[in-house]
């Protein structure tokens, strides 16, 4: 249990500090480009003035010339806004843009705009109107000298700007609404630094005191990220007025920076904590909304500048460092927006490898700095800076010891540093061992350099030993993260087996008689593949090393089954084959030739009876010739001949219903002629016998 | 005066799915996505995902995951079309979302995106394992690639992996190559061998294995080689989508923007393929390809303009199918040479392959075959990346009447020349000596 615990103590602290080493990278030029895309088509026409402050605002920050489209537009949009009388809010934009790009304004209009805006403060109830005018006094102040803007009632300002907050240093909206807000206790700071820098009159130093006390109150509110840094987050989520924590965060330090700039004294607040806000800004990256990449380069430029602290940025071009180039450790160290540092030492106070953390690898050293890039850089790759992961721990040290308050740097500053190098593989040799005496059968050595591949045979009662060393460039044993070897069945089955290191030796027995349960007693050929990697091993390998024929005996019916092989998706997909119907035969029959032969044959009795028929000559004395008879009896042979020929009509196509039919008609008229045709023969003959 | 209010209120219920423009099978694209976060500060460090669809037309809904307010339907009607799921971390949805109500909304047929991290929540975890994906187990694991990773000066732990094994499929990542590869940091998953509709798009390299990249390694990673899935896609049966990726750092404008040189290759990539694989991958996953419709379906006898009602055996007959592919704004002709038609009985009797004109139509001619019986015309269009196609059309088939076999044989012409002959002759002769005796 208690080892558990220090376990679990000690990936704790590993975590601990690998997250505490997350470097920010300041400003460059990165941001610069994606500024230009993200905010040029902002500065065109139809975006609106608060829109078009904030791409201005930022190309100003990052130093971008860039000649904004439309700025003849922009003007006027900027003097309509101020000439006619548009809200606080408009007013405000309008002024910033003005300040940004000078457009060419009255003297007569600021005078009107800020006797008018005298009048709304006076009368204001919320803070977003005191907000908006006293911005946009302070922005007329400075625009144009001439024009009377301080505020005759000063304290009744600071006053009625000071009701609106809270016991835990947050602000309120307006008098009527119960809800805090820390984006309105950015608001309200910078509101106050307005009122004070616009006072006719020296505002109260105990009423200035008050709202520091109220800055370090929502200090206390602020929050942290594992990785060190602080922001504002806002409580409130039921309102529409809700904001990001990176907005709210923007308002906070731009209240406390304009707030701190205004009075004489110096507010107390820890540097980490104004280090922290900008590893949070900095941390964001580069945002892909222009409000968000408004707040958070604004808010650097204001703490790039701040009379609190100004915050340091310790960043390294590069943490992964090869062996095989020597290359310097090289550290920048800069302000939030790029900008060069005050001279200033970079101390490195220890390295340790993350394996073994008491033991220091190098004692403190100062590193060199070379003016020409800005760089601060150590020869460092000594004998005892083998390849691993390290810990290296750098701290800032100001020449000026009296600026050094002006400055935070955020104390020791815990960077991971990984050193690569070329791992060399030797002694590896492959041998199918007998197990019950463990003499060698047959044993092959490998040379991973090549190609070569190796054919080994083996049963269930042999064992496979696969054997390796790993030694880094200054001959120590080196111990990857990644040492696998695969067994490759043909009907894809794969077993990964990790390979121990017993002292500087690695080595795998895979004994098969222990193992035919897991291989699924699968007779046939594996694939071996061994994959040694490491994140400082530059020449990681994935290597066949080539197959062994094993014989195993056969499953018996209670193992378990091998895992379904994994469905190739191409082939469940495609077409089908066709199918074709095959349709019944025909009957074999004689050609036809030889059935008309047959048919020949057959008829030739009819035409011999024929022929006889035509010698013997017909008799047709009997035919009766009296007229009425002789029609009886033409009438019953046409009959006759109609019912034969129906007959062959019946034979060719008729069928049995159309037949019959037509044959009943006939009959009838044969009977009818046949009797009479009988009645009259029958009265010939009795006359003859009578006669 | 209540009462009226009340009717006609209840009146317009029925209309109200009308009143928004939503998914229909006329036109399949998704338009209304809800976007679900852990932090706002997702949507800006990730717009280089959301924008493109925003000007593609989609109109996405950023909410909190754990916001109160969010639900997916009000009324029985869903709100929305698509569902992408940025919040890595959410233990529990806020409002009435839960897993099951996910998995409804996909079994109704909606499009879903998920998005894990290394620090992924069971929830999480649990929606992917619905779909088929099942990811590694252990939470401090990360997809690590000692051979396959991106180089960087800062990265040195390899869990930067630029991987380049992707599907084979122009339907689901565009018909252009994919030049540069994806950079990847995440955790991997395995799909369920027993889900035959869910498909690696991304494969981990055979180097990769997923592990806690800080600890030595005592016991073998579960995941490792090429069968870990770096994302996945599902086409389920009632054509709803489903993309799953162990990285929500592969969807942000960091790695959308940052260059890629994979270890060991000489190429340095001025830009990863991130933006590519992912826009084209949302394309597919928004039904703005790959989704089917199969319209006037004909067959009749060869020689006959009008569809009888019943087939003889050994008729010869056509049959033909428009398919028109959606584009995202029209529906195009279907350009394939493997859609088939099968003459089904309980086993297909025919199975052909039909010809296609280019323009959409695909068309065949058969002989029925010589078996009576109710039989289907069936298209079973099932391709990787497509909705599947199914169609049937039930039609009996009658033998030969009667009178429909040949009347004469000639084999049989022996036969019946010497019945003729016999009756005639004995015939002639009976009457002959009957009439020669009686006279």
């Amino acid at each position: 249990m208690a080892r558990n615990l220090a376990a679990f103590l000690v990936l704790f602290l590993a975590l601990s500090i690998c997250e505490a080493a997350k470097i920010f990278e300041p400003i460059s030029d990165l941001h610069r480009s994606a500024a230009l895309e993200l905010l040029t088509p902002v500065d065109g026409l139809d975006a609106s003035l608060e829109e078009t402050y904030e791409a201005l605002r930022v190309f100003d920050i990052l130093a971008i010339e860039k000649k904004p489209e439309g700025s003849t537009t922009t003007c006027q949009k900027v003097l309509d806004n101020l000439e006619s009388s548009s809200p606080p809010k408009d007013l405000f934009y309008a002024l910033k843009v003005n300040s940004l790009l000078k457009c060419w304004v009255n003297e007569e209009v600021f005078e009107t705009i800020a006797s008018r805006l005298k009048a709304t403060i006076n009368d204001a109830s919320t803070l977003l109107d005191i907000y908006y005018s006293i911005g946009s006094l302070v922005l007329i102040k400075d625009q144009a000298s001439n024009v009377d803007v301080l505020l005759a009632d000063a304290d009744g300002t600071f006053h009625s700007i000071k009701v609106l907050s809270q016991g835990d240093g947050r602000w309120r909206y307006s008098s009527n609404n119960p809800d805090s807000s820390t984006y309105a206790a950015g608001l309200a700071l910078e509101a106050l630094a307005g009122v004070v820098s616009l006072a006719a009159s020296e505002v109260d130093q105990s009423r200035i005191n008050t709202v520091k006390n109220d800055i370090l109150k929502l200090f206390d509110s602020i929050e942290k990220y594992d990785d060190g840094s602080f922001y504002f987050g806002e409580k409130i989520v039921s309102t529409s007025e809700h904001q990001s924590s990176l907005s709210t965060t923007a308002s906070v330090v731009r209240g406390l920076t304009k707030f701190a700039a205004v009075f004489s004294g110096k507010l107390n607040l820890p540097g980490d904590k104004i280090l922290g806000l900008a590893k949070f800004f900095l941390g964001i990256g580069i945002p892909g909304d222009a409000k968000d990449f408004f707040n958070q380069v604004e808010s650097l430029a204001f703490l790039e500048s701040n009379r609190v602290s100004i915050p340091l940025i310790l960043s390294l071009p590069a943490t992964v460092y090869s062996l095989t180039q020597k290359d310097q450790l090289k550290v920048r160290v800069n302000t939030v927006l790029g900008s060069a540092a005050p001279p200033l030492t970079v101390k490195l106070v220890r390295a340790f490898s993350t394996d073994a953390k008491d033991l220091a690898i190098t004692e403190s050293k100062e590193l060199q700095y070379e003016p020409k890039n800005g760089l601060h850089v150590l020869d460092l790759f000594s004998k005892n800076m083998d390849v691993g992961n390290y810990v290296f721990v750098f701290e800032m040290v100001l020449k000026d010891s009296d600026s050094s308050s002006d400055f935070t740097t955020g104390g020791q500053i815990h960077v991971p540093i990984y050193i690569t190098g070329v791992i060399k593989v030797g002694n590896a040799e492959i041998a199918v061992l007998d197990s019950d005496l463990g003499s060698i059968e047959t044993q092959k050595a490998l040379d991973f350099a090549g190609n070569g591949i190796v054919s080994l045979s083996a049963n269930h009662l042999q064992k496979l030993r696969l054997s390796f060393q790993l030694t880094t460039p200054y001959g120590r044993a080196f111990k990857p993260q990644q040492a696998f070897l695969k067994l490759r069945h043909e009907t894809k089955v794969e077993h990964v087996f990790v390979v121990e290191s017993t002292g500087d030796k690695f080595e795998i027995i895979l004994d098969f008689l222990g193992l035919v349960e897991k291989l699924f007693y699968l007779t046939g050929r594996y694939d071996i593949e061994l994959t040694v990697g490491d994140s400082v091993m530059e020449n990681s390998f994935l290597r066949p090393l080539g197959h062994v024929e094993l014989d195993l005996p056969v499953a018996p019916e209670k193992a378990s089954r091998p895992p379904p092989p994994p469905v190739c998706p191409y082939s469940r997909y495609g077409p089908k084959p066709e199918i074709t119907h095959v349709f019944r035969a025909h009957e074999k029959r004689p050609p036809q030739n030889l059935s008309l032969t047959f048919l020949s044959l057959t008829l030739l009795p009819f035409i011999g009876f024929l022929v006889g028929l035509l010698r013997i000559g017909v008799n047709l004395k009997n035919f009766p010739s009296a007229t009425v008879p002789a029609t009886y009896a033409s009438l019953f042979h046409i009959g006759i001949a109609a019912v034969l020929l129906l007959y062959v009509l019946f034979w060719l196509k008729l069928d049995l219903f159309t037949t019959l039919k037509t044959l009943g008609f006939l009959g009838a008229i044969l009977l009818f002629f046949g009797h009479r045709i009988l009645a009259h023969l029958a009265s010939t003959s009795a006359k003859l016998k009578s006669a | 005066m209540s009462k009226l209010v009340v009717f006609l209120f209840l009146a317009l219920i029925p209309l109200l799915p009308l009143l928004c423009n939503s998914f229909s099978p006329e036109k399949p694209s998704d338009r209304r996505v809800l976007v679900l976060l852990d932090d706002f500060a997702i949507k800006s460090s990730h717009s280089s995902f959301f924008k493109p669809l925003q000007s593609r037309g989609f109109d996405l809904d950023f909410k909190l995951a754990d916001d109160p307010k969010i639900s997916l339907q009000r009324y029985g009607q869903y709100l929305y079309d698509a569902l992408i799921l940025f919040c890595p971390t959410i233990e529990r949805f806020g409002g009435s979302i839960d897993a099951a109500a996910i998995l409804d909304f996909v079994d109704s047929g909606h499009d879903l995106i998920v998005a894990a991290d290394s620090n992924a929540s069971d929830l999480i975890r649990e929606i992917a394992t619905e779909c088929g994906v099942d990811f590694d187990e252990d939470p401090a694991a990360m997809v690590v690639d000692h051979s396959g990773y991106a180089v960087s000066a800062t990265e040195g732990d390899h869990t930067l992996i630029a991987s380049d094994d992707f599907i084979k499929s122009d339907v689901i990542l565009g018909s252009k190559k994919i030049e540069a590869p994806v950079l990847f940091q995440g955790i991997g998953h395995s799909l369920n061998p027993s889900n035959s509709l869910v498909l690696k798009v991304l494969s981990a390299s055979p180097s990769a294995y997923s592990a806690n990249p800080k600890s030595k390694l005592t016991s073998p990673p579960s995941l490792t080689g090429s069968s870990i899935s770096l994302v996945s896609v599902v086409q389920a049966r009632n054509d709803a989508r489903i993309l799953i990726s162990g990285s929500l750092s592969m969807f942000s404008n960091r790695f959308f923007r940052s260059g890629v040189q994979k270890a060991g290759s000489p190429v340095k990539h001025e830009k990863s393929g991130n933006e590519r694989f992912l826009t084209e991958l949302s394309k597919w996953v928004f039904h703005e390809r790959g989704h089917l419709k199969a319209v006037n379906v004909q067959h009749h006898k060869i020689g006959e303009a009008d569809e009888p009602a019943i087939y003889r055996i050994n008729d010869d007959l056509e049959y033909s199918v428009d398919v028109y592919e959606w584009s995202g704004t029209s529906w195009e002709p279907y350009v394939a040479d493997d859609v088939q038609v099968q003459f089904y009985m309980m086993s297909p009797y025919v199975l052909k392959t039909l010809s296609t004109d280019g323009k959409g139509r695909f068309f065949t001619s058969f002989k029925v075959p010589d078996v009576y019986g109710v039989f289907q015309f069936k298209v079973e269009y099932q391709r990787l990346g497509y909705t599947s196609l199914s169609l049937s059309k039930q039609i009996p088939v009658r033998p030969f009447r009667h009178n429909e076999y040949e009347r004469f044989i000639p084999a049989a012409y022996p036969y019946y020349g010497a019945a003729f002959s016999m009756v005639r002759i004995s015939f002639s002769r009976i009457f002959a000596f009957v009439f020669l005796s009686l006279n």
